[in-house]
């Protein structure tokens, strides 16, 4: 069965049930015996898309017997003109919709692109494992048509304002912790099917890519004097659940859908190609300002304790005034499953812990539960080392591959953190201007409106 | 006078469980002169493997070139494309005109007449076409394919990568001995 209603499915038709993906799927979400087609409960997934990245049977495009690549295409939304494998696990795209987007002209067209794509969408025009291309991919999405290139990386650092003042509030108050980040969509999804009564830990914050979709069509839209219902707002993810983020009803703040339509990593690239755009000679070009301004900080968001190494070099000097000792955090920068840290913040002995995986997040719930869970502050991400390893990130051919790229991939993070000025997020400038024009201050009023959200209780009813 | 006899690949069907990395791998491995790099995306022709799963209701396993000792492959072969080098089995792609004898002669059907690619492109017959709906359509030279053992790459990539460890390479002489042993070992443990 294949519903077109869920972002990720299976081909039936090409699936042999060898259930590679329900190994990796972390909510148990892929039913069917081995041997026979597998089925999606579309209840139980999170669309982390682990499933797409692993499945290795493809349609062979000599076998008369199948359905013809056109129609396949066309069922799963992706340009005619791509030319890869197609393989039985599969998510939804929409690329086709961006294409005809960008066609049209009354539009202005602003895009974002999260942290881990500029150390990957290079892999997809044959560079080495995470090649870091911020200025390429800039250029490359100018020549698509791009009003505005802005970035995720900005919202990060606007995440790790409000998270950062939201930690402090709730530690002070000794209420509703541990707290856990919120910017993993399907994290997000998992906690409200699976424990939506711990849902008042989530952070209240929106997601970077969220915030900033906001932003655009508010102070963005004031900035360039732009009517924001004209504004189509874009974003490059590496990640196959952003696309339902940006659907629920909640992400319209600003009075309009604050993120229209999210791409893939692998969908930009091949937007790219049928464009003909000659990606490995393009000059390297700058973001636009003030929104694609960012920091070291934000840029680690990208992997597995990134987001709470870039909170606690904020965090650490809101509450203590004074510098973090340490600009870079070893002891955060893991990629096992559970990484815990006691840090000491001037008084306060604050204990974290990082989650890559969502396997392993489920016997910290249960702690939390109990009331046995001894942690301030917990970062949680779906996609076993972040999101350089999401479901929408290049996929590899060969298993052993993708370890190693991942290894590049945030090796690459961290060297690109380290090579820019600004490292804190609290130090970039076009945040401090951002609240000091239009939000006031983290928490405040106009922070609460835009840039935090509520969520939904998913649990099954039995 | 040669005393070793070929290496072959073989699949175990209690382990196998159809996944067919295998057979993407054994394209990727063979198509660096076609832009293959790491990812799906940098991939432009269609997979060609040279191995092929057959999955049937009650066994899954791929199946592909033997290195036959007496090659009937090569034995029919018209022009010569196909000859033993070293320890392996291979078929001269450049020769090849596509005649499909060696299809017919493989009784286990490892040779598969497909499209030849380069750089990215189907390589195209200088002067055959062939009728398409509005006149004369260029024809694409077409090969044959088999399993080389990963000749020019090192070791059969297919084994090294199967997640179940069903594929073998297995090296007769040398297996032939180990079971010689085996066998000897436990007539003695019986007879004690």
């Amino acid at each position: 069965m294949t519903s077109t209603d869920n972002l990720i499915n299976i081909d039936s038709e090409l699936c042999t049930g060898c259930r590679r993906c329900a190994e990796v799927c972390p909510v148990n979400a892929i039913e069917g015996e081995q041997g026979t087609p597998q089925i999606i409960d579309a209840e139980r997934c999170v669309l982390c898309g682990q499933c797409v990245q692993i499945c290795s049977v493809y349609a062979s495009a000599f076998d008369e017997n199948l359905t013809p690549r056109e129609i396949k295409l066309k069922e799963r939304r992706m340009l005619k003109s791509v030319r890869e494998p197609l393989f039985a696990a599969y998510n939804v795209g929409h690329a086709q919709q961006v294409k005809e987007a960008l066609a049209f002209s009354e539009l202005y067209k602003i895009v974002q692109c999260a942290p881990a794509v500029r150390v990957s969408l290079a892999e997809e025009f044959g560079f080495p494992y995470g090649t870091l291309t911020p200025g390429k991919m800039a250029a490359s999405l100018r020549r698509l048509g791009f009003d505005r290139v802005y970035d995720t990386n900005f919202g990060a650092d606007l995440t790790i304002m409000e998270e950062g003042s939201e930690l402090i509030k709730r530690v002070s108050e000794g209420k509703n912790l541990p707290m856990f980040t919120s910017c993993c969509p399907a994290w997000v999804k998992y906690v409200e099917q699976e424990y939506p009564e711990l849902l008042h830990h989530l952070s209240s914050c929106k997601s970077p890519a969220q915030m900033s979709g906001v932003i655009f069509k508010t102070y963005g839209a004031k900035i360039d004097a732009i009517d924001p219902a004209k504004i189509l707002s874009a974003s490059i993810m590496p990640c196959t659940c952003k696309q339902f983020e940006c659907d629920r009803e909640e992400m319209a703040d600003s009075g309009y859908k604050d993120v229209d339509v999210v791409l893939t990593t692998r969908e930009l690239a091949q937007l790219i190609k049928e464009r003909g755009i000659d990606f490995a000679n393009l000059p390297d070009e700058e973001f636009d300002l003030p929104l694609g301004n960012y920091s070291g900080a934000g840029a680690i968001f990208g992997t597995s304790g990134g987001v709470m190494e870039a909170a606690l070099r904020t965090g650490y000097e809101l509450i203590t005034k004074k510098p973090v000792p340490s600009i870079e955090l070893n002891f955060v920068r893991g990629g096992e499953d559970i990484r815990t840290a006691v840090v000491q913040v001037g008084e306060l002995e604050l204990r974290v812990a990082v989650v890559s995986g969502l396997k392993n997040v489920a016997k910290v719930l249960e702690d939390v539960k109990a009331g046995r869970c001894q942690f301030h502050f917990i970062e949680v991400m779906t996609c076993p080392g972040g999101c350089i390893n999401g479901g929408g990130q290049p996929k590899f051919l060969l298993p052993e591959y993708r370890e190693e790229a991942n290894r590049s991939r945030k090796a690459s993070i961290y060297k690109h953190d380290s090579n820019l000025k600004i490292r804190k997020s609290h130090e970039n400038p076009d945040i401090k201007k951002l609240y000091e024009e239009f939000l006031g201050e983290p928490l405040g009023h106009q922070s609460h409106h835009l840039l935090h959200t509520k969520y939904v209780s998913r649990k099954a009813l039995n | 006078m040669r005393g070793t006899s070929n290496s072959f690949v073989v699949a175990n069907t209690n382990k196998c469980i159809g996944c067919k990395v295998c057979e993407v791998v054994c394209f990727a491995v063979h198509n660096k002169n076609n832009q293959v790099v790491a990812t799906v995306g940098t991939v432009v022709t269609p997979i060609i493997p040279r191995l092929y799963l057959v999955k049937g209701e009650t066994l899954t396993m791929p199946i592909q070139c033997r290195h036959c000792e007496d090659a009937p492959c090569a034995n029919s072969c018209i022009i010569g494309a196909i000859k033993q080098e070293d320890n392996t089995i291979v078929i001269d792609e450049n020769a090849c005109i596509g005649c499909k004898t060696c299809l017919l002669a493989c009784p286990f059907g490892a040779i598969d007449l497909l499209p030849k690619f380069e750089d990215g492109e189907a390589v195209i017959q200088a002067n055959l076409k062939e009728e398409g709906e509005y006149g004369l359509d260029d024809k694409v030279k077409t090969v044959a394919y088999k399993c080389d053992l990963c000749k020019e790459h090192g070791k059969p990539a297919c084994v090294a990568v199967c997640p179940q460890k069903a594929l073998t390479l297995v090296a007769p002489a040398e297996e032939k001995k180990r079971r010689n042993r085996q066998a000897a070992l436990s007539l003695l443990a019986a007879l004690k």
